[in-house]
């Protein structure tokens, strides 16, 4: 029972949405999407952002309650949480306020930094991971060499064809293979939403009774 | 242990620092280079070009991103801004991640800084973050100023001096989407199916490969890869939009016959293969205005009352007149008035820095992906030669 | 020291931070680390109060009472009972309403993803380029065919669907090498130019 009315939901549901992806009907269009479906997406989308802020809290406060490995981080993390919400709901989220300037000036130079650690760790694979083992891997190697010269200013220098090699490249063998892969991915994934439309795939229910 | 080995086990932070040094010092040091364009980039350009001064067609920027992908995202941003405020083309932003909104703040207030006449709710209009990107997406099919009801500033759309001629996907013809992953998934499946919106996708290098099948098949009308894309959407900007011809007077809007006249040019394939336009888009400070002798002519022509003083600035070199700009003083600056001084600045074909960044980053990149291909190479070398003793022994 | 060089060397300073773990872990990154995913959790939880839930659910219940819209907002706070051993089951509701969408994706995403690319795969051949699309891809569907075995001509046939992945896959890894040395190149232009102000 705790099972079928959400299965039940999604599959009636799901039929709805099949017959207004092909149907302009009056009651598919307007009484069913922009008067049912749209106003009650918007009032039950934001309590799921609690979830995230509940879900870390309990680790982080659990970690600190069992003493776990590097606990006292945790305090960092609870603090600044604490701090960028007290000033975003009594300062405003407008610029130049506080809540806004913790988030240009210490949370985006930290989560670009973050991306950009990936460059090192890429030459150091570079160096210590990548081998021509077989021919496959040997012609892998030559394709990412000729892309990755001529993407550069140097490319042209070297020789005036490496621009429009490397753009044959792109263009068929990497199309193929990427478009094969597509189609691929495609099929599975419809037939995944075909299985989740008709019941069968349950997964996202969750496990227990 | 032999040189092969200690090569192979060589502390990975020896590999840091290589790489570190490989990157700040072309940075510090610019120098001229060409970054040759690819068909995806210039039908974008084209594609935004041909609703310059139009009141009856904008595009759309969807910043789908946040803060760790802006170095390869944000040069794109900026450059098709400037494109846009260069030659007259209505622009709307929004975006679907609430860390995306500082950035739009970000590139339109960094760009706005050199085009004084542009206003918000005129010429541009920034919807901010709006939640349920789904049914944005539907919904502007139908009907603009309903479904996004206001901007980021709170204004009610339909007030908007921006909206006039403004109604759905008819005249918001061209959507672009920025993003670090799944860029252009919703609008491809969705709005174009249903609306026939074009879309475009600025997208980090990394799914650039995989966004070919969408534009061979039409889905996508173009597209910027990486900071590649950048560059080469940034020297487009330079050689054409940014383009001003001395003999014209940008300050009357129509001409004789009724045309009218827009600052830069339309894209060209002749000017864009020619030599003299590599001249257009220098990253290296310029500070001389080169006229030849017809366009000093014309040039002072439009400014009579200042001759005598044009006359005094300016020098003769292979046929051509130079004026330095770092030689006006500024009682001179004030006597020429605001207008043909930054006339004669945009004619030294400078760029300022924020808008030749990615430029500046080709360069370091070049420098990086040999410095990558060197570390290919020897561990290959190193690793084959210590197999081969192995086998031997 | 203007406001402005103050911000952009806090930015610096975190960014040292962060970059400080290449050298090895240490205090400064851990605690760094632990402040991005506070400052990240709370930027999100500020906004989305701001800017769904204020004009989405308050003013659209208690200022133009369109009371109905209870009934969702009830059904999203059901998302916290995910945490409950006893009641998780009625976390299934909200999670059901939104499930609801995947109907309208099997048909959109048979036609984008599927429909017009075959479309596409199937043009008249006028050219070697597009007649090597078309072997191609076909040779890379047929590699992902594991209900017949890969052997003798038709064995053959797939193996060239393996070299065209091979040289797609090299296309992509070269243009990541360039991606992630393009961030790294945006964060030193911030330290250089931003911070130490030496280009300009």
């Amino acid at each position: 029972m705790k099972k079928t009315i959400p299965l039940l939901i999604v599959i009636l549901g799901g039929l709805i949405w099949v017959a207004w992806a092909f149907s302009p009907h009056y009651i598919l269009q307007e009484v069913f999407y922009n008067q049912f479906y749209l106003p009650w997406a918007y009032a039950s989308s934001p309590f799921a952002m609690l979830l995230g802020v509940l879900s870390l809290t309990m680790m982080h406060s659990n970690k600190i309650k069992t003493r776990g490995p590097k606990w006292q981080y945790s305090y960092f993390f609870f603090g600044s949480f604490i701090i960028t919400c007290l000033a975003g709901f009594i300062g405003g989220i407008q610029k130049g306020s506080l809540f806004m300037w913790m988030f240009e000036n210490v949370q985006m130079p930290m989560s670009a930094t973050m991306f950009s650690l990936l460059a090192f760790y890429m030459a150091s694979a570079a160096y210590k991971a990548f081998r021509a083992r077989s021919p496959e891997a040997t012609v892998l190697l030559v394709a990412a060499i000729v892309v990755m010269l001529a993407q550069v200013p140097l490319g042209v220098q070297i020789s005036k064809h490496l621009p429009s090699i490397s753009q044959w490249i792109l263009d068929v063998p990497n199309l193929a293979s990427k478009r094969g892969i597509m189609l691929g991915v495609g099929l599975g994934s419809v037939a995944t939403s075909l299985k989740i439309l008709l019941g069968i795939e349950r997964s996202y229910l969750g496990g227990g009774d | 242990m032999n040189i092969f080995e200690r090569m192979q086990k060589l502390d990975r932070r020896w590999i840091y620092i290589v790489v570190a040094l490989a990157i700040i010092i072309p940075l510090m040091i610019p120098y001229d280079s060409d970054n040759v364009t690819t068909p995806p980039t210039e039908n974008l350009y084209q594609m935004i070009d041909s609703f310059a001064g139009r009141e009856d067609r904008a595009i759309l920027m969807s910043f789908y991103h946040d803060a760790a992908t802006m170095p390869e995202l944000f040069p794109m941003e900026v450059a098709i801004l400037r494109h846009c405020f260069e030659r007259n083309v209505k622009v709307f932003t929004l975006t679907w991640f609430p860390a995306g909104a500082p950035i739009i703040d970000y590139a339109i207030n960094s760009v706005k800084e050199e085009f004084p006449d542009i206003q918000s709710g005129v010429d541009y209009c920034n919807f901010g973050y709006k939640p349920q990107a789904f049914a944005m997406v539907l919904g502007m099919g139908d009907n603009i100023a309903n479904t996004m009801n206001t901007d980021a500033e709170g204004r009610k759309l339909e007030n908007l001096p921006i909206m006039k001629g403004i109604n759905n996907y008819s005249e918001m013809n061209l959507a672009i989407e920025f993003s670090g992953s799944s860029a252009g998934g919703m609008w491809i499946t969705y709005a174009r199916p249903k609306y026939g919106l074009n879309v475009a996708v600025g997208v980090t290098a990394v799914m650039a490969a995989d966004m070919y099948p969408y534009l061979q098949s039409g889905q996508l009308i173009g597209m910027l890869s990486g900071l590649k894309g950048a560059a080469e959407y940034e020297k487009l900007v330079d050689i054409f939009a940014a383009y001003r011809d001395p003999k014209i007077d940008y300050s009357i809007k129509v001409d004789e016959d009724g045309n009218q006249i827009l600052p830069g040019r339309p894209f060209g394939r002749e000017i864009l293969e020619d030599d003299s336009s590599k001249k257009l888009s220098l990253i290296t400070t310029q500070t001389k205005a080169k006229f030849s002798m017809d366009e000093f002519a014309a040039f002072s022509a439009k400014y009579p009352e200042n001759m005598a003083l044009l006359n005094s600035l300016r020098s003769l070199e292979d046929d051509m007149v130079i004026i330095d700009v770092t030689q006006i003083t500024p009682e001179q600056r004030s006597q020429m008035g605001e207008t043909m001084y930054r006339e004669l600045d945009r004619l030294t074909r400078n760029t300022l820095y924020k808008f030749k960044v990615a430029r500046i980053g080709m360069n370091a990149q070049s420098v990086a992906h040999i410095m990558i291909i060197v570390f290919i190479v020897l561990g290959n070398i190193g690793y084959f030669i210590q197999k081969a003793r192995q086998a031997k022994n | 020291m203007s406001f402005e060089l103050f911000s952009n060397l806090v930015g610096a300073f975190f960014t040292l931070c962060i970059f400080s773990f290449l050298y090895k872990d240490n205090p400064f990154y851990q605690a760094a680390e632990q402040m991005l995913v506070g400052i990240s959790l709370g930027y999100g939880l500020v906004y989305t109060y701001n800017r769904v839930f204020v004009p989405y659910v308050w003013q659209t219940i208690v200022i133009k009472h369109q009371f109905v819209l209870i009934i969702p907002a009830i059904m999203g706070i059901l998302y916290l009972f995910r945490f409950s051993r006893k009641l998780g089951w009625l976390s299934r509701y909200p999670i059901a309403f939104s499930m609801m969408g995947v109907g309208m994706g099997v048909p959109m995403g048979i036609h984008a993803s599927i429909l017009v690319q075959m479309r596409q795969a199937m043009v008249p051949i006028e050219s070697v380029n597009l007649f090597l699309i078309f072997i191609g891809t076909i040779a890379v569907l047929l590699y992902f065919f594991f209900s017949k075995a890969h052997s003798g001509a038709y064995g053959k046939f797939v193996n060239v669907g393996k070299w065209y992945m091979m040289i797609g896959f090299g296309a992509s890894f070269g243009l990541t090498v360039m991606a992630r040395i393009s961030l790294l190149i945006g964060r030193i232009q911030f330290l250089v130019n931003d911070v130490f102000g030496i280009l300009k």
